[in-house]
């Protein structure tokens, strides 16, 4: 009981709220509830298949082949690239970090780095659709394509300022001193997929993702590279 | 339901179809996902559904219109992408939030710049940027969203 209103504080608060303003006033809290209703009733409709499709398109996009079209002289195609790996992802913007970073070191340009960013944040198919219901499809039109304009102007803008020597990338630790896995805990979305595929190996503990031993032998470390490639986030790696 | 949810669970409908022809194993997963993170989100959807009665019950919309509505723009989207910028909600949490604020009468112009700041820029995440990306990165990558998303909410006020 105590974990489920640590995890929920706002929700918890609401409620309180609500039990205060029943036993005081009850005909305000009859109407908040009756308010409440409508938004309520639109959420129940298309949260899930928002879900769902976030995680059918997180499964079937192909990431290999367009984290492979990246690179300084990739052109419009990089851009084009950059736009379609931040919209069909999952997750909040700082989960696009590691993944950028990753990206930077193997040669993609900063511009591009900047679409992806900027995409991965507010250009989500999934997230479109709700936007229209809740704003209307106008509203969601106009705002997509400016959007992907500023996003273009700010990419090249970003460009001209930062230079690659501006951001330190570290050097690629040699995999043959590879004795175990970690996770960073400020990227994992806490999607639990790690759990699901091993639960030998991990466990989630608070909404994030835990290991249950740090050190492994090298059959297990292959065992585990499946779940490495699959983490929505690459919020786990081998160290 | 209106026609616009109905064809999006149409689509998602034959696309897990599809993928359940194809790959069993790989959409069992994917679905595992959808629970975890619906699990994960649930407590904070329902609290800010509930908000929204609370607020709508006691900010009269006349309330909400002089705050948000068409008479101070300026001051209203720069507070609005303001709160954006420091507030780390889920996107689609924010929808409904905002949508109620609309319908209530504020102006579409703040409302544009808090959607497009608080996806775009993270002060809250900016000490993580900042430490992968390096400072110089993350301070204009952040600065010129802030500006765009001020752009881009007036240009959506001339053209709606």
């Amino acid at each position: 009981m105590i974990e489920i209103i640590k995890k929920n504080k706002l929700m918890t608060v609401v409620f309180l709220i609500y039990i205060f303003l029943f036993i005081v006033m009850p005909d305000k809290a009859y109407l908040s509830v009756k308010n409440s209703m409508y938004y309520i009733i639109e959420m129940i409709e298309i949260l899930p298949v928002i879900f769902i499709l976030t995680s059918i398109i997180e499964a079937w996009v192909p990431k290999e082949v367009i984290l492979n079209g990246f690179g300084e002289k990739s052109g419009i195609k990089g851009n084009i690239f950059s736009f379609l790996l931040g919209s069909f992802s999952a997750g909040p913007i700082y989960a696009a970090f590691p993944i950028c970073k990753m990206l930077l070191k193997k040669g993609a340009s900063i511009s591009n780095v900047v679409i992806i960013l900027s995409s991965w944040a507010v250009i989500k198919v999934p997230m479109l659709a709700n936007e229209a219901k809740f704003l209307g499809p106008k509203f969601m039109g106009i705002r997509w394509i400016l959007t992907v304009i500023s996003i273009l102007i700010m990419s090249y803008l970003t460009a001209v300022f930062v230079k690659k020597e501006d951001i330190a990338l570290k050097e690629e630790q040699s995999l043959n001193k590879v004795t175990g896995i970690d996770i960073k805990k400020q990227y994992c979305i806490g999607c639990g997929l790690c759990e699901k595929l091993m639960p030998q190996h991990f466990k989630l503990v608070d909404k994030k993702a835990h290991i249950r031993e740090a050190v492994l032998d090298d059959a297990k470390i292959n065992e585990l590279k499946e779940v490495i490639d699959k983490c929505p986030v690459k919020a786990i790696y081998l160290k | 339901m209106d026609i616009f949810t109905i064809s999006l669970w149409g689509i998602t409908g034959t696309a897990f179809f599809i993928s359940l022809i194809k790959n069993k194993q790989k959409t069992f997963n994917s679905m595992k996902m959808a629970k975890g993170m619906m699990k994960n989100m649930i407590g904070e959807i329902i609290g800010i559904l509930f908000l929204i009665g609370l607020v709508l019950t006691f900010i009269p919309p006349e309330v909400i219109k002089n705050i948000l509505g068409e008479s101070n723009q300026f001051i209203s989207t720069m507070i609005s992408a303001f709160v954006g910028s420091i507030t780390l909600l889920p996107a689609f949490v924010a929808f409904p939030m905002v949508g109620s604020f609309v319908d209530a009468g504020a102006s579409i112009v703040p409302a544009v710049a808090f959607l497009t700041t608080l996806t775009m820029v993270g002060v809250v995440t900016f000490p993580l940027e900042k430490q992968e990306f390096g400072l110089k990165f993350a301070m204009t990558r952040n600065i010129l969203s802030f500006v765009f998303a001020f752009i881009i909410a007036l240009m959506i006020g001339v053209i709606m």
